[in-house]
């Protein structure tokens, strides 16, 4: 497996003296989808803003594709990382829909023909072709998010950084959102990196996800990650809800070690361990069930019970 | 809130709209200096009646236009009170012992219709171009690219924060805020107004961040395009006869 960002020994601190990393170490391979997930504060945009080396750090080493980025030029760099932030009114800052997607490309030194080529190109990809002319202002909330993803875009990065994609969306801007990334992981091969809170979402997005709370905490498959509960506890975190339901669903009976994590999954498993078990499955309540469902609503509801206490 | 939208209408058809834009934009101010340096009141109505022509010409809504010339005109209307009283000159007519001098009318007036002149020229000329037209014109221009800069930014950013505003004044209103004249009142405007400025910067840092990460290096590059045609050499050399000839009359 190639590469696509190492990051080794990272540590920053703000001007205040206070730490946001800590001796951040780990790997990104090329055409995965890697979830960063941690509390509020927690220091994923400061990290994020090293990736593409906005933020220039000594103490420290990142590769990409085995690079140092510390040692590209910012043409080069902005060709491997792009970030795009969680405000798009930061990121749309020129006068018209065209320019902000040109902004990039411009900067990269490319022709005019090229650079007219790629924001056409990153225009039809977020659907917003025919909008160059537009003024930002004037563009919905999930059509800024959208245009603030074509103006990366345009870059054509090969690892794509997003912080809070699908936050302040409706659910259909969310939905078309999600599918839009992993379109681009699929597709065009592009490594994407995500930071997110969004629970319920985060499956569809992410082969491996880190903790991050300005130490990495814990790595591993989405599924790894929801079953250590004390973790997420310790981190705000949560697990999504068709997986706690399923918890709750072993404790009467439901005999199954997949535990789905999203609804379309969940509609897998349960076919499938339904026709295992000759068309039916059994549930019941024991004296022990009680007992079960208890603990597990304990471990997995601790946010609310932190709340009352 | 309303937007200060100064290009609503640049989307219009006109000889004005279709100028290019860095000769309208050269050709107009060196119109505006030409006015604005006139002192015979006679030519300075003449140099206002043009350039209320080139704002027919352009057809952009009388209305819209005259919202923002007329605050201009607001603002320069106390000379008309002051200067008859205090210039010296021929007595225009005495109120209960207090002359009122025709000089200082005059030159009251001159500076109002001077004033009012390079405003409606201004004006149209922002007014008949995108502003990213605009802005590209002082690119093309050779302005320095931090000026531009900065007018693009602060254009870009007053509708941001005029949102900001007014998302923080309606949530102060939600709370039964209510604006008065007095200590209180004004402390708090001038709270409110501090914390925009504290979001402004906090915004400004992220926008920089988000133009480094898109390979900004402080040079400004563009994608210009424009091309003059017989038209716009015609235009200009029209307007530059006029700017020129205000000056001459005076001679002869």
């Amino acid at each position: 497996m190639i590469e696509a960002v190492k990051v080794e020994g990272l540590s920053y601190s703000y001007s205040d003296g206070t730490k946001a990393l800590e001796g951040i170490d780990l790997t990104i391979y090329k055409g995965e989808k890697v979830v960063v997930v941690g509390p509020n504060g927690a220091g994923k945009t400061t990290f994020f803003l090293h990736l593409n080396g906005t933020i220039k750090n000594p103490a420290g080493n990142i590769t990409v594709f085995g690079r140092s980025i510390s040692e590209m030029r910012i043409e080069e760099r902005i060709h491997e990382v792009g970030v795009v932030f969680q405000d798009p009114d930061d990121q749309l800052f020129m006068p018209t829909v065209f320019d902000d997607v040109a902004f990039g490309p411009v900067n990269m030194g490319l022709e005019e023909n090229e650079v007219k080529k790629r924001v056409i190109k990153a225009l039809l990809k977020v659907g917003l072709e025919g909008f160059e002319t537009k003024v930002p202002h004037n563009l919905s909330y999930g059509q800024k998010k959208r245009l603030a993803l074509a103006a990366v875009l345009s870059m054509e990065p090969k690892v794509l950084v997003l912080d809070e994609p699908t936050a302040n969306l409706d659910p259909k801007s969310r939905a078309d959102f999600i599918s839009l990334i992993n379109e681009l992981n699929e597709r065009d091969g592009i490594t994407t990196i995500i930071a997110m809170h969004d629970v319920n979402a985060l499956p569809e997005l992410a082969n491996r996800v880190y903790v991050l709370n300005r130490r990495i905490v814990a790595e591993g498959s989405p599924r790894k990650i929801f079953s250590d509960w004390e973790l997420l506890r310790e981190n705000n975190l949560e697990a999504p809800d068709v997986f706690k339901l399923f918890k709750v669903l072993n404790c009467f009976g439901y005999s199954s070690d997949d535990l789905p994590l999203s609804f379309d999954e969940a509609i897998q498993i349960l076919t499938r361990t339904i026709e295992g078990k000759d068309g039916h499955i059994h549930l019941h309540v024991h004296e022990h069930t009680h007992k079960e469902l208890s603990d597990v609503v304990n471990s997995y509801n601790h946010h609310r019970n932190n709340g009352k206490k | 809130m309303e937007y200060p939208e100064i290009d609503a209408f640049a989307s219009l058809n006109s000889p004005i709209h279709r100028f290019d834009p860095r000769a309208k934009m050269l050709t107009f101010t060196l119109l505006i200096f030409s006015f604005a340096f006139v002192d015979d009141l006679k030519i300075a109505l003449y140099g206002f009646l043009f350039s209320i022509l080139i704002l027919l010409v352009s057809r952009l809504p009388m209305g819209f236009a005259l919202k923002r010339i007329r605050m201009v005109f607001f603002f320069l209307f106390p000379l008309l009170l002051i200067m008859p009283l205090t210039v010296d000159g021929e007595e225009l007519m005495n109120i209960s012992g207090i002359s009122v001098s025709t000089e200082g009318l005059a030159y009251a007036s001159l500076i109002i219709i001077r004033a009012l002149a390079a405003v409606t020229l201004a004006f149209t000329m922002l007014a008949t171009t995108r502003f990213d037209m605009t802005m590209k014109a002082l690119y093309a221009l050779r302005v320095p690219g931090m000026l531009v800069q900065m007018l693009m930014f602060t254009y870009r950013y007053i509708f941001v924060i005029i949102d900001e505003f007014s998302r923080m004044w309606e949530s102060m209103q939600c709370k039964g805020f209510r604006l008065k004249a007095n200590y209180h009142g004004l402390s708090i405007f001038g709270n409110i107004l501090g914390m925009l400025i504290i979001k402004s910067y906090d915004r400004t840092s992220r926008v920089y961040q988000a133009m480094v990460s898109k390979g900004y290096s402080g040079r400004p590059r563009a994608l210009i395009n424009f091309k003059m045609s017989t038209k716009d050499y015609v235009l200009s050399t029209c307007m530059v006869l006029i700017a020129v000839s205000v000056h001459l009359i005076n001679w002869y």
